[in-house]
């Protein structure tokens, strides 16, 4: 009985230590990313409008990682931000979108012919019914761009590939800040289309969503970019942010625990302890 | 206007290659031997196309003094254009303003409201500005030497600015080649500023467009003053009209026959691949002197400089010039010559020859 009741705390102690490091994980090498992008309710006396509004800080936010996008553009690998946090918001009639990130330079003018400014975009599906291409969506597939520059100009268009942007009448709204060497940056448009061409934020069904960042004084523009793979924003309701993912390594940890402790049994039944 | 699109009619010329899906393209021949720098096409143009609204800097049609260093300074190691075979496309940068040189601000208020002394000049450090280096030159007393050089878009058969814009928003018109920036499908990435050899697309920061020569299109479609066909600007308002203008694929005209029968027009840096459609006669001058004032049998100006600027076909371009000159002398005829100094405006523009189509 002592044998057997050592053997148990060990594989106790165990299987703590391998949940422990299993959800430790992820914070450590980030294996994988979590490609829900949670969505927060604002309530009706909070203010999304404005970065610096403390209401936001009720949001999650979802880290989206950023690669140099595929064009045959000179320099077209050589973008420099990594990465953006992205944080949802929708009310009854609006979704907005903060989208915050790392850049040393603040380059806000194009004034000069050497001149390029900072810029974000955010990219939707037209349709959601099938996930368009990632690279500016497809020709039977568009995609809704909202597009902001650090000149404070804000633009919807309408693309089907790369190089075939249009401007659609801009409905947005658009605020910014950059303090600490980081941009904030807050997109804000109706739910409702409001018209074709125009992305129907749903009620209850989740939405694809890509972000893509410019760097000005790094020459970034166009398809040179430093743009996301597809996420979606969890409008459907289902697991939310952070938790999605370690939900994952939590069940995965529970796994290794039980397996752990079928081994640990078997070896003793194999011994003839029992 | 042709229905054909694979390059030109049927009677396009053999040896004219037109660029694919072009009926027919304008080009522009420039001798080089009557410009005297007046700069008068210089501010025709900017009179015309380039007042305000962000095109201060801006000289679509500018004249530069060589040997020297052109507008934008040094625009020739900037870069762009292709490869030696042509197949790739070289990456190019783009000017710094002070490269084009700033719009500056002078002290009229001062000297003419306000009574000052002060001699008439720049307020702010005016350090450089097209045609800055204007008589400059190169070479020693007795035999210094210097020519103008008038650049314009050479509306290329092949052309570098096209090809480098990622959203297909410059393009060759079908019925004549002008390559021309759709300013709404531009975005300002300028591409086509880094790609263009020539340095002869300009960002304009307050359209937030590029923006280039349009050879005049409104001129040359009948749009020009008394809604006549007008060559464009620089060519009909240039005092010593050494600028000739009509179509490389019309056989009957002065371009093709310059350019193709007599090969007398050369290309500016044709190394670059882009194919331009402005040719230049090449610059003639004086014999060297000795310190005594004889001629010697040395040319002024370097052979090796003209190759540089205009190929190796420049030799054979002087050689023929030569010869056509002495046949002159000698009395006899010389379409080249009669080409050259024709003083009839309906030889040097040739522009409605294939309105039939
Ligand atoms: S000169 Fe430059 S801008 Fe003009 S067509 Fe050629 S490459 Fe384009
Ligand atoms: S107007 Fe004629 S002569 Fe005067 S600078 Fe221009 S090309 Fe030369």
């Amino acid at each position: 009985m002592t044998m057997k009741h050592k053997e148990l705390t060990l594989a106790a102690a165990l299987a703590v230590a391998l949940v422990a490091t299993t959800v430790a994980v992820p914070g450590l090498v980030d294996a994988r990313p979590a490609y829900a992008v949670p969505v927060h309710e604002g309530g009706e006396d909070a203010s999304f409008a404005s970065p610096g509004s403390e209401d936001w800080d009720a949001a999650p936010a979802a880290t989206l990682h950023l690669a140099s996008a595929e064009s045959g553009l000179p320099n077209a690998s050589s973008t420099s931000v990594e990465q953006v946090d992205l944080q949802a918001v929708t009310t009854d009639d609006r979704l907005y979108l903060k989208l915050s990130w790392a850049d040393a330079t603040r380059d806000t003018s194009t004034a000069d012919v050497r001149q390029f400014a900072d810029a974000v975009a955010v990219q939707f599906p037209v349709n959601e019914s099938a996930r368009p291409p990632i690279a500016m969506g497809g020709a039977s597939n568009r995609v809704n761009v909202w597009f902001w520059r650090a000149d404070g100009t804000d633009q919807e268009l309408l693309a089907g590939g790369p190089g075939t942007t249009t401007p659609l009448d801009s409905t947005l709204g658009n605020a910014s800040r950059y303090e600490n060497g980081t941009w904030e940056v807050v997109l804000s448009r109706d739910r409702s289309a409001g018209g074709a061409n125009r992305t129907e934020i749903p009620e209850a069904q989740d939405l694809d969503v890509a972000v893509a960042v410019w760097n000005g004084s790094n020459g970034e523009r166009s398809g040179v970019k430093a743009a996301s793979s597809w996420h979606y924003l969890a409008l459907g309701g289902g697991p939310q942010g952070p938790p999605y993912e370690l939900l994952l390594w939590a069940v995965a940890g529970a796994a290794i625990v039980v397996t752990t402790l079928v081994t640990v049994e078997g070896v003793r039944r194999t011994r003839g302890e029992t | 206007m042709s229905s054909q699109s694979d390059g030109g009619g049927s009677d396009t010329p053999e040896d004219v290659d037109l660029a694919e899906g072009i009926d027919h393209q304008v080009a522009m021949v420039m001798d080089l031997n009557k410009c005297i720098g007046c700069q008068t096409c210089t501010i025709a143009c900017k009179t015309n196309w380039t007042e305000g609204g962000g095109r201060d800097y801006m000289y679509w049609n500018n004249v530069e003094t060589r040997p020297g260093s052109g507008y934008p300074k040094d625009w020739e190691e900037m870069g762009g254009g292709w490869t030696d075979d042509g197949s790739e496309r070289q990456p190019g940068q783009l000017p710094d303003k002070e490269e084009y040189g700033r719009a500056w601000e002078f002290n009229h208020e001062e000297i003419f409201y306000e009574g000052s002394d002060e001699p008439l000049r720049p307020m702010d450090g005016a350090e450089w500005g097209p045609n800055w280096d204007e008589d400059q030159g190169a070479g020693e007393y007795p035999n210094s030497y210097y020519f103008y050089l008038p650049r314009i878009c050479n509306h290329c058969t092949h052309p570098s600015c096209v090809e480098a814009c990622p959203r297909s928003a410059l393009y060759k018109r079908e019925e004549d080649g002008i390559v021309l920036v759709d300013q709404d499908r531009c975005r300002g990435y300028r591409y086509c500023v880094e790609g263009c050899p020539y340095k002869k697309v300009y960002y304009n920061s307050v359209t937030k467009n590029s923006e280039k020569c349009i050879f005049c299109y409104p001129r040359i479609e009948g749009e020009g003053p008394e809604g006549e066909v007008r060559a464009p600007s620089c060519a009909e308002d240039c005092p010593p009209q050494l600028r000739l203008v009509g179509f490389l694929d019309d056989e009957d005209g002065p371009i093709y026959k310059l350019v193709k029968e007599h090969e007398v027009a050369v290309r500016l840096h044709p190394e670059y691949r882009t194919e331009p459609n402005v040719y230049y006669i090449p610059p003639f001058a004086p014999p060297q002197h000795s310190e005594r004032g004889e001629s010697l049998d040395s040319e002024r100006i370097p052979r090796n400089y003209l190759e540089e600027l205009f190929g190796p076909e420049v030799n054979e371009a002087l050689n023929t010039i030569e010869r056509e000159r002495d046949k002159v002398e000698r009395g006899e005829e010389s379409e080249v010559m009669d080409l050259l100094t024709t003083e009839n405006p309906a030889k040097q523009y040739r522009l409605e020859v294939f309105d039939e189509e």
